[in-house]
């Protein structure tokens, strides 16, 4: 079942025309990667899909489908709260970590102690937290390590249980034990959520990916199958990018 | 040799500067200090002025009242204006022209001289509005006279918050009311509290703007935001000027340096508390 559908998306900052009649859907409950090399829109795609992209002056035409209903026709608000974001820079607001995850929780109206108690706790557990900060959760955010911060953001993004979670390189900042850290927690993950993760590491796409979508100059030139993609790319460019990287 | 030369020149130099600065700064305070301790006294700090003519004796309590006070309205005023106005230029205003325009106009407001300010607030409160020589028109022009000091740190406050933090707080659904009171403003608190204390100390330190609008030579503490009050700058300003005593104006000018001296600290310490907190 798609959860997604994007129709010849074109979105541009000013003039400069950023991705080019882009169609692809998105399946739910999968990872779907978006690889590509630098600056070929793989950000400003997943921006767009949550309407950020307007918040930083881009404009788009044509049509994305968030569970066959255009986004346009929802909420801003409700729509990001069902379309999670988390960003490359791991962004814990520099409170504790208590009020970090409770933070959206409480906008949307969760006033009761306990339920808000449950909510940090479950969540810190989710993301593997939980006993690495030894129930602290008066610990100022800021003071946990990159990983950590990022392990918090994405638990955050969790808290007001989003359908999708769109991630853009979440792994980038990290060293190899976080982020394998991270990858096994998106693949636990991904049985309750979508996910669409951009990333720059070919070998990431490939280990926890279902799909990947390969776009370049903002055009998407191939989507299929993450294992179809790696091992039998029907497009020369593909072929070429992913040959370049394995060398 | 030559470039080396040069280079302890300007060494010197910067070294004299700062020198001489300082040197200026703790001569006025010790000076004041020196001839003013001797008057300062319980009865000087919390009795009203006495004598003929008045302010010969007695002590300075009701200007040391209206002065704090002239600085609360001042600041109450300055800090809503320019808070909003900050607010509006980082967080809602998307037309450069209308910046600018805006910027333009606060650079202005802050090359003011006060004494036109206090002629300003003369016509405009005290007589047009009817509030007569007040607290409350006092207070208010003191706070157009710091409001571009608060808005300018405030903004660039503001401007310095991360914007991907601000970005995590939308990505999360929330709005943008929620995200102002409860990421932005807990961010920045210490700053734009230190911005308020800074500026409440240069408005509570003026005499210009409250001559006309506010201060007298002599009344109780009042009793309401339209009586007239005393002022420390202003009460020094008679007692010096119109020759009453040398040794009482000594006297207020201490107080007056001490509470400006205490404010600044206070400021500098929310500083260091939120250096700690990062």
């Amino acid at each position: 079942m798609n959860i997604l559908e994007i129709n010849n998306l074109n979105v541009s900052y000013g003039s400069k025309q950023v991705i080019k009649n882009l169609s692809m859907n998105i399946e739910k409950n999968k990872i779907t990667a978006i690889i590509g090399p630098s600056g070929c829109g793989k950000s400003t795609l997943l921006s767009t899909l949550n309407l950020m992209v307007t918040e930083n002056g881009g404009s788009f035409t044509g049509e994305i489908l968030f569970k066959d209903k255009d986004v346009l026709s929802y909420e801003k608000d409700h729509l990001r709260r069902m379309i999670g974001i988390v960003f490359q820079k791991p962004t814990p607001f520099p409170f504790s970590i208590y009020k970090n995850l409770t933070y959206a929780p409480k906008y949307y109206g969760i006033k009761d102690k306990n339920k808000l108690n449950e909510i940090v706790e479950s969540t810190l557990k989710r993301v593997g937290l939980y006993e690495e900060i030894d129930k602290d959760l008066n610990m100022l955010a800021t003071k946990l390590s990159g990983g950590q911060q990022q392990r918090l953001c994405i638990g955050r993004a969790l808290t007001v249980e989003p359908e999708i979670l769109l991630m853009d390189e979440p792994c980038s900042a990290l060293d190899r034990k976080n982020t394998a850290n991270i990858e096994e927690m998106l693949l636990e993950l991904s049985k309750d959520y979508t996910i669409v993760i951009v990333t720059h590491n070919l070998y990431q796409a490939k280990r926890i990916s279902d799909y990947t979508a390969f776009i370049l100059d903002g055009e998407l030139i191939e989507y299929d199958k993450t294992e179809n993609i790696f091992n039998r790319p029907k497009d020369d460019r593909t072929k070429e990018y992913i040959k370049g990287i394995y060398g | 040799m030559r470039e080396r030369l040069k280079d302890n020149l300007f060494r010197t130099w910067i070294v004299l500067s700062t020198s001489l600065v300082f040197i200026i700064v703790v001569y006025m305070f010790l000076y004041i200090f020196i001839n003013g301790a001797g008057t300062i006294s319980r009865e000087f700090l919390f009795s009203d002025p006495k004598g003929m003519p008045m302010g010969s004796e007695g002590g300075i309590f009701p200007a040391i009242v209206g002065s704090l006070l002239l600085m609360l309205i001042a600041c109450v005023f300055a800090s809503i204006l320019a808070i909003s106005t900050a607010i509006y230029l980082v967080f809602y205003c998307s037309s450069e022209r209308v910046k600018r325009l805006i910027h333009l106009i606060i650079q202005c407001m802050s090359g003011v001289p006060s004494i036109i300010l206090g002629l300003f607030g003369y016509t405009s409160l005290v007589l047009h509005l009817g509030l007569g020589r007040s607290l409350i028109s006092g207070g208010i022009t003191l706070g157009v006279m710091i409001f571009p000091y608060i808005q300018v740190r405030v903004e660039k406050t503001l401007i310095e918050v991360d914007k991907s933090v601000v970005d995590a707080s939308y990505a999360l659904g929330v709005s943008k009311v929620y995200t102002l009171y409860k990421l932005i403003f807990p961010m920045c608190k210490f700053d734009i509290v230190s911005a308020i204390t800074l500026a409440g100390g240069f408005a509570m330190g003026a005499a210009a703007p409250i001559i006309l609008t506010a201060a007298v030579i002599f009344a109780p503490v009042p009793e309401s935001i339209f009586s007239p009050v005393m002022a420390l700058p202003f009460h020094l300003y008679i007692l010096t000027g119109e020759g009453i005593s040398l040794e009482k104006a000594y006297g207020t000018a201490l107080v007056l340096m001490l509470i400006l001296l205490i404010i600044n600290i206070i400021s500098a310490l929310i500083n260091f508390t939120r250096k700690e907190h990062e």
